[in-house]
């Protein structure tokens, strides 16, 4: 790719002075997707500088530094611990274990890719995204927050939770993006449902845990209903890969075989 | 600009471009070994060690492998040899192009993992595509190379 300068800041501070100095000074995060997303920069600002590729337990929460590799995040012993190991089954399936030793946590979710396998399972569960300079909001916030986020992605910060999970990719080939990827996860007894590449990035479908969470045992028959409001709540496209029809069909289906696993 | 990294056992200090990856750097120092074939992360072919760490070289920038170590086929070739004949055996090679690169992944799979499983195996060789063989040759071959291992 065209880029004039490449910088590796030793400060947070340094970073985004130059990254305010000029939009087209480019954050790096793996540099997987730059050439597609940026085929031009004038300054390319690595941070791999600033000891951000740490996975901490911070007692109710691990948190993850931004530049912590796909792979390191798919090995940690404390990640594997969270909710069943959910999210290490899903960023398993990213690509390959090579691709994975390049891309970062932060990079893929700052960039709130919508074809992402891992934003989705981090959404079903309480995880919160930290940025410099200092501010920090729920993965939620921030996956709806309109318009271009200038500040620094630092560590994204996961709440410690056990119980039963579940996580859907589906895809034509091992290497391909979702054509949808589901995660159910029932923490505190209550059961969070997610769904992303659909194919705009993931969303929390609010009325159907609302009926999934109202406090009625859930049945074949309640679960059918769930996984019906969950089609009906989000938005489906139709893509080369898929069309919206069958985007919502298969999310029914997940959203079904997910519940009735979780709530066994 | 300069980058200076260790290469295959040795230090070197290349002039780059701030936005040049690493695969070209290598090719274009006559390291042909280092194939480019998609050219965006997706097929494997272009698979370098990174401190022992396989990783994607066409999206890899030179710039970040300052201070690292980099191995390509040349610097491991008595294994790259051994998996070529384990290759030979099953009739696993035709174009022989994603070779090199899957090379290095099976090297780095077996210093990365103990004992792996039938599973283990292919979750860590996903990302190498093979357009000729399929892929049931190839993985003969290299449980046969980890089995010589053990």
């Amino acid at each position: 790719m065209e880029a004039n300068r490449y910088l590796r800041p030793a400060t947070l501070q340094e970073a985004y002075q130059i990254l305010s100095e000029d939009a087209k000074n480019v954050l790096l995060g793996g540099g997987l997707w730059l050439k597609k997303a940026t085929p031009s920069a004038n300054a390319l600002v690595d941070l791999s500088a600033l000891g951000l590729d740490d996975i901490k337990d911070l007692g109710d929460a691990i948190e993850v530094g931004a530049m912590v590799s796909l792979r390191d995040f798919e090995l940690s012993p404390l990640l594997k611990n969270i909710q069943g190991g959910i999210l290490i089954e899903a960023v398993s399936q990213i690509m390959g274990v090579a691709f994975r030793n390049g891309a970062t946590i932060g990079g893929s979710v700052a960039g709130r890719f919508p074809f992402s396998d891992i934003i989705t399972p981090l959404l079903a569960l309480e995880t919160k995204v930290v940025f410099y300079p200092y501010k920090e909001m729920s993965l939620k916030d921030f996956l709806s927050f309109k318009g271009r986020v200038s500040d620094i992605l630092t560590h994204i910060v996961i709440k410690k939770s056990k119980g039963p999970s579940f996580f859907k990719k589906v895809k034509t080939t091992a290497l391909d993006f979702a054509v949808i990827n589901v995660a159910i996860a029932k923490v505190n007894e209550e059961y969070r449902i997610a769904i992303g590449s659909r194919p705009s990035v993931a969303s929390l479908t609010i009325k159907a845990m609302e009926l999934a969470n109202n406090g009625q045992k859930l049945t074949e028959e309640l679960i059918a209903k769930v996984a019906e409001l969950t089609s009906e709540e989000l938005v489906f496209a139709s893509t080369g890969s898929a069309s919206a029809e069958y985007r919502k069909v298969l999310a029914k289906t997940y959203v079904k075989r997910g519940l009735e696993e979780v709530s066994k | 600009m300069k980058v200076n990294f260790n290469l295959n056992g040795q230090n070197v200090s290349y002039d780059i471009n701030p936005g040049e990856y690493l695969a070209d750097t290598l090719r274009s120092h006559s390291f042909l070994s280092v194939k480019k074939a998609c050219d965006e992360a997706a097929c494997g072919a272009c698979t370098v060690l990174l401190d022992g760490r396989p990783i994607l070289s066409c999206s890899y920038l030179s710039a970040r492998a300052e201070g690292k170590n980099v191995t390509t086929v040349e610097a491991v070739q008595d294994d790259v040899d051994e998996i070529s004949n384990f290759f030979a055996d099953e009739g696993a090679d035709q174009c022989g192009f994603c070779n090199t690169g899957l090379a290095l992944t099976i090297f780095a799979l077996r210093k990365e993992l103990k004992n792996p499983t039938d599973e283990d195996i292919k979750h860590f060789v996903v990302g190498n595509l093979c357009r000729c063989s399929g892929y049931q040759a190839q993985f003969k071959a290299i449980k046969k190379y980890l089995e010589a291992h053990k």
